[in-house]
């Protein structure tokens, strides 16, 4: 990357917050540009699976994924309140300021991925750095073979992106396949941890020439590599992103730094056999 | 490289010239027993300057990669935002810098200024330093009982990175090294002379001196250390014993001349104004890798304590900067409540694998 001497990667460009639209419960989706346009325009060549740092001033920085596709027209954060920054985001009214800087990170190479079938497999709020790329391959819809959608959510009232979700559901191009671990509200689908959707009747899974992205709590991605290795996946074939502490989000501070990388610039995007050889935990 | 030969009694007069030419010099001075400390040289003090002392344990990093140091100032009015970066460029000097600390220098110079994104506020400060190196000679002063910078090959005389080095031949006599423009600058000033032939092969024969002085040390298994912690052959249990030992204050980040890590932090300076500062941060201090959420992936102490080794001596890190992140300077080692410095997990590593070998099976 080639960077002017004055740039200043630690600073951040104001940003005006639209509208605020709720997903589930704790998580909200914010739709914000930048001021100044030159700025937005720049932002907007981001990658599927990049992420940004949100500073809400005199609280702090967080790292967010960037849930909109580069092909749409909007840019959106969508962010679970646990600590004090995204507290401190969700109490943003429409219209307040607050700041962005980047894009960061490697992001997905979906390019790399043109000609081959692509499945995705989302627990809870992972679907919101794969609901970039899953947008950006229907986009690109002839680049790819199958597209194959696996999501899994706690109850039915956990599911986000509901809109996409039913759009997904009814495009021909696209199958999606929804579970929940507890049915409620009339619930009629599946019901059962997400890799319990492989094994459904009527459901193939595209193994060979395909790429499967994972992103969920470390839990639900211990169960469903195990099941997308014993459907005969390789490991160089899955693709996942690595969540870590980050206070700058450009290999500086060191604070996102396991074994032998930095997640936020080599990452957060790693195949899982890349994963494997970072000899640390995750 | 050019040199000059100058009397001891003017080299305090470079301070001198360094100041005129607008620089806040910093130097050496000596404290109480072996406390010793660079400061900022006036009026008052320049005379106090050690040329020979041992290396102050608060490294003179921090006058280009501040302690703390605050990156910009945020203003709030009627809802809307400005944000000012605050960068600062003094015109600075570091007089008597040892060649382990230029070496640290050179290594925050690779990982800052390099790779995929540059940090502005290091390089401002750096662009502005004029370094004055001092060679190491006087065994009794100058040599600390963990020094290995012999190991580590930046030291006793540093070979590149300073703008002038110094080195006191005895005799009344010190040597001077130009290693940048600004510093062969520095010979137009009357009291440098050109040196002879048996300046040279004095100054060859004190450092041949010198490098016998160091204590026979067990870094001398230093690169060996390396190829074994690369390889991934270190044992769990040398780094459990290690972190057992580990107190968790984070003392050997502090003083470390080429540790990089900070945090940042936000905070309120007016009503409507808040201030972001970066701090040094350390990844022997439980928070560091804490998520949100609570899992900490490196919740162990010997995780923490692996992670710094790692990163200072894996192949891996030494290749992505090209310069290392350990330098031979030896603070850890003397800071070290749980005498878990380098010095001493080189020896861990060469017990471990002496132990290992013995139950080697034999060929036959
Ligand atoms: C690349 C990347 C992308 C991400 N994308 C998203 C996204 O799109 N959406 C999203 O919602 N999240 C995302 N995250 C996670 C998000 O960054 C974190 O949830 C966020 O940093 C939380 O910040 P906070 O200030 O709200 O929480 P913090 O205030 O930092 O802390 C949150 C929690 O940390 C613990 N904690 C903090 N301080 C202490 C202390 N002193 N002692 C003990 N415990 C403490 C507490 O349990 C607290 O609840 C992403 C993370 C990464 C790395
Ligand atoms: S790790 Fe220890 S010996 Fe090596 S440079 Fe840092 S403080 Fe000096
Ligand atoms: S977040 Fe600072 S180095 Fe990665």
């Amino acid at each position: 990357m080639n960077l002017s001497p004055v740039d200043n990667c630690y600073l951040p460009k104001i940003a005006i917050l639209d509208r605020v639209v709720d997903e589930i419960a704790e998580v909200k989706t914010f739709y914000w540009r930048f001021t100044d346009p030159a700025e937005q325009a720049a932002f907007k060549k981001f990658r599927p699976g990049q992420f940004a740092q949100v500073s809400l001033f005199g609280i702090g920085e967080f790292p967010a994924s960037l849930p909109p596709s580069p092909t749409e027209a909007d840019t959106f954060f969508t962010v679970k309140q646990v600590g004090s920054c995204s507290a401190a985001l969700h109490a943003l009214k429409p219209g307040d300021k607050f700041a962005v800087r980047g894009p960061y990170g490697n992001g997905f190479p979906m390019e790399e991925y043109y000609g081959k079938n692509l499945v995705f497999v989302a627990g809870g709020i992972g679907l919101i750095p794969l609901r970039s790329c899953i947008i950006y391959a229907l986009a690109h819809r002839e680049k790819y073979k199958r597209i194959q959608i696996f999501l899994g959510a706690k109850t039915p009232r956990d599911l986000m992106y509901r809109d996409n979700l039913r759009e997904w559901e009814k495009s021909a191009g696209v199958e999606c396949h929804l579970t929940v671990d507890r049915a409620a509200d009339g619930w009629t689908g599946n019901v059962g941890v997400v890799g319990s959707l492989f094994k459904k009747p009527g459901v193939q899974v595209a193994v060979e020439d395909t790429v499967a992205f994972v992103c969920g709590p470390p839990i639900m991605f211990r169960f469903v590599i195990k099941d997308l290795k014993a459907l005969g996946f390789q490991d160089k074939n899955i693709v996942s992103t690595l969540e870590r502490y980050m206070k700058c989000g450009v290999g500086k501070c060191g604070h996102c730094c396991i074994g032998v990388a930095y997640v936020c610039v080599d990452g957060p995007v790693f195949t899982y056999d890349q994963i494997q050889k970072l000899g640390e935990d995750i | 490289m050019k040199a000059r030969i100058l009397d001891s009694a003017d080299v305090l007069k470079i301070v001198d010239l360094l100041r005129q030419q607008g620089h806040e010099v910093f130097a050496p001075f000596g404290g109480r027993g072996r406390d010793t400390c660079y400061d900022s040289v006036t009026d008052q003090n320049r005379g106090e300057i050690q040329i020979h002392l041992p290396n102050p344990y608060y490294p003179p990093k921090r006058f280009i990669f501040p302690h703390i140091e605050r990156l910009m100032k945020v203003q709030r009015s009627d809802g809307d935002l400005q944000i000012e970066p605050t960068y600062r460029e003094p015109k600075r000097a570091i007089f008597g810098i040892r060649s382990c600390d230029v070496a640290g220098i050179w290594h925050l110079d690779r990982f800052f200024l390099g790779r995929e994104h540059r940090d502005i506020y290091y390089e401002k400060r750096r662009k502005n330093m004029f370094l004055v190196n001092v060679v190491c000679t006087d065994p009794a002063r100058d040599i600390g009982e963990e020094c290995f910078c012999v190991c580590a090959d930046t030291g006793p005389a540093a070979r590149e990175h300073f703008d002038l080095q110094l080195m006191d031949l005895g005799g009344g006599e010190f040597m001077a090294v130009a290693g940048t423009e600004a510093g062969e600058a520095l010979f137009s000033a009357p009291f440098f002379r050109k040196g002879t032939e048996e300046h040279v092969a004095k100054r060859r024969a004190i450092l041949g001196e010198v490098r016998k002085s160091f204590k026979p040390s067990t870094t001398s298994w230093f690169s060996a250390a390396i190829r074994h912690v690369s390889a991934g052959r270190i044992q769990e249990k040398t780094w459990e014993e290690i972190g057992k030992r580990c107190l968790e204050c984070g003392g050997c980040t502090y003083v470390c001349p080429a540790c990089t890590c900070f945090t940042v932090s936000d905070r309120q300076v007016g009503p409507d104004e808040v201030e972001r500062v970066r701090i040094w941060d350390a990844c022997a201090l439980g928070g560091f890798t804490r998520m949100a959420g609570g899992h900490n992936p490196r919740r162990a102490v010997h995780d923490r304590r692996n992670r710094r080794f790692f990163r200072k001596l894996s192949h891996y890190f030494i290749q992505r900067e090209l310069s290392m992140a350990c330098v031979g300077c030896g603070r850890c080692a003397a800071v070290c409540h749980g005498d878990i410095g380098m010095p001493s997990v080189v020896e861990m590593i060469r017990r471990e694998t002496a132990e290992v070998d013995k139950h080697e099976p034999v060929a036959r």
